[in-house]
């Protein structure tokens, strides 16, 4: 019954002609959201006590490492809708989620060591939380190459969605290694059972830009995974029709 | 909540100093990001302009 739902609701032709219908909210949702938070955190969120005006890089870096984290997440739970339901849809999902994870993910990275010069005093530092992100990313790349390297398109497809279930590990390492290690990156500040370390007047500009930078990424999202599908689907009747 | 944190536009940009850092993190990732959805829109124009031209009678 779950195998005949889950086909039913997920033909590339629906997504493709349901998030063609979705694309200019997101977009402009994210876009009004992310410049709202962004101007609130980088003009009118007081100083930080101790770090100045540089933590206003937090609004970010943040945001971009949420979605690092939870853009993979999303690629393992369509890796194993491929594996166990041989769901194609999910297969192009992931090969159009793992770029823009790799950019995320990049960001993060550039951001958190930008901030690092002045509140550190070192831009790059072999601790936990950062090399963690760093194999994060590192497996963004590899699971884009390795699905570029074959000529079999469902065989890299299967093999992708192997790879994504298997890297999924270091997503909870991630998360957990300020708790598990001494590292030189600070512990979470904002937790979803409650409780945060950050005044509401430099939450709320956060809240905003986390928001907002996730409805921009789905819009990107919606592009670069229908032109995929109309890449791969394209000798199909209903990609004629369409286009 | 609402008053700016800033006295003037001079102070908006260095920040105390670290307006190097911020300035410099916000433009690089906004341009990639901006850049992302270039490239993303320029494909997808160009898959179906290949679809179109593929099924136009000849």
């Amino acid at each position: 019954m779950i195998s005949a739902f889950i086909h039913k609701f997920s033909s590339p032709k629906s997504f493709v002609q349901i998030t063609k219908t979705l694309f200019p909210f997101f977009i402009f949702a994210g876009l009004f959201l992310l410049i709202i938070g962004w101007i609130w955190g980088l003009l009118y969120a007081p100083p930080d006590a101790v770090q100045g005006n540089s933590y206003r890089i937090i609004f970010l870096h943040v945001p971009a490492v949420i979605f690092a984290e939870l853009i993979y997440f999303f690629m393992a739970i369509c890796a194993l809708m491929h594996i166990v339901w041989r769901v194609k849809l999910a297969a192009y999902l992931i090969k159009s989620a793992a770029p823009i994870g790799a950019m995320i993910t990049f960001i993060g990275l550039f951001s958190g060591s930008v901030w690092g010069i002045p509140t550190w005093g070192t831009w790059w530092q072999w601790d936990a939380r950062i090399t963690s992100t760093l194999i994060l990313f590192i497996m963004y790349l590899g699971i884009l190459t390795l699905h570029g390297s074959f000529s079999n398109l469902e065989k890299s497809d299967r093999l992708m969605s192997i790879l994504v279930v298997i890297g999924v590990v270091n997503i909870p390492i991630i998360k957990k290694s300020v708790d598990w290690w001494s590292t030189l990156h600070q512990p979470a500040s904002i937790s979803v059972s409650g409780g945060s370390a950050i005044d509401p007047s430099m939450m709320y500009p956060l809240l905003i830009s986390v928001i907002g930078l996730g409805f921009t990424l789905i819009s990107l999202g919606i592009l670069t995974s229908r032109s995929y599908i109309l890449t791969r689907e394209k000798n199909k009747k209903w990609v004629s029709e369409y286009v | 909540m609402f008053d700016l944190a800033f006295n003037n536009i001079d102070e908006v940009i260095s920040m105390s100093g670290h307006g190097i850092y911020v300035w410099s993190v916000y433009i690089i990732s906004s341009s990639m990001i901006i850049m992302s959805f270039v490239i993303a829109k320029k494909r997808l124009n160009g898959v179906k302009r290949k679809i179109k031209f593929k099924n136009a009678p000849s």
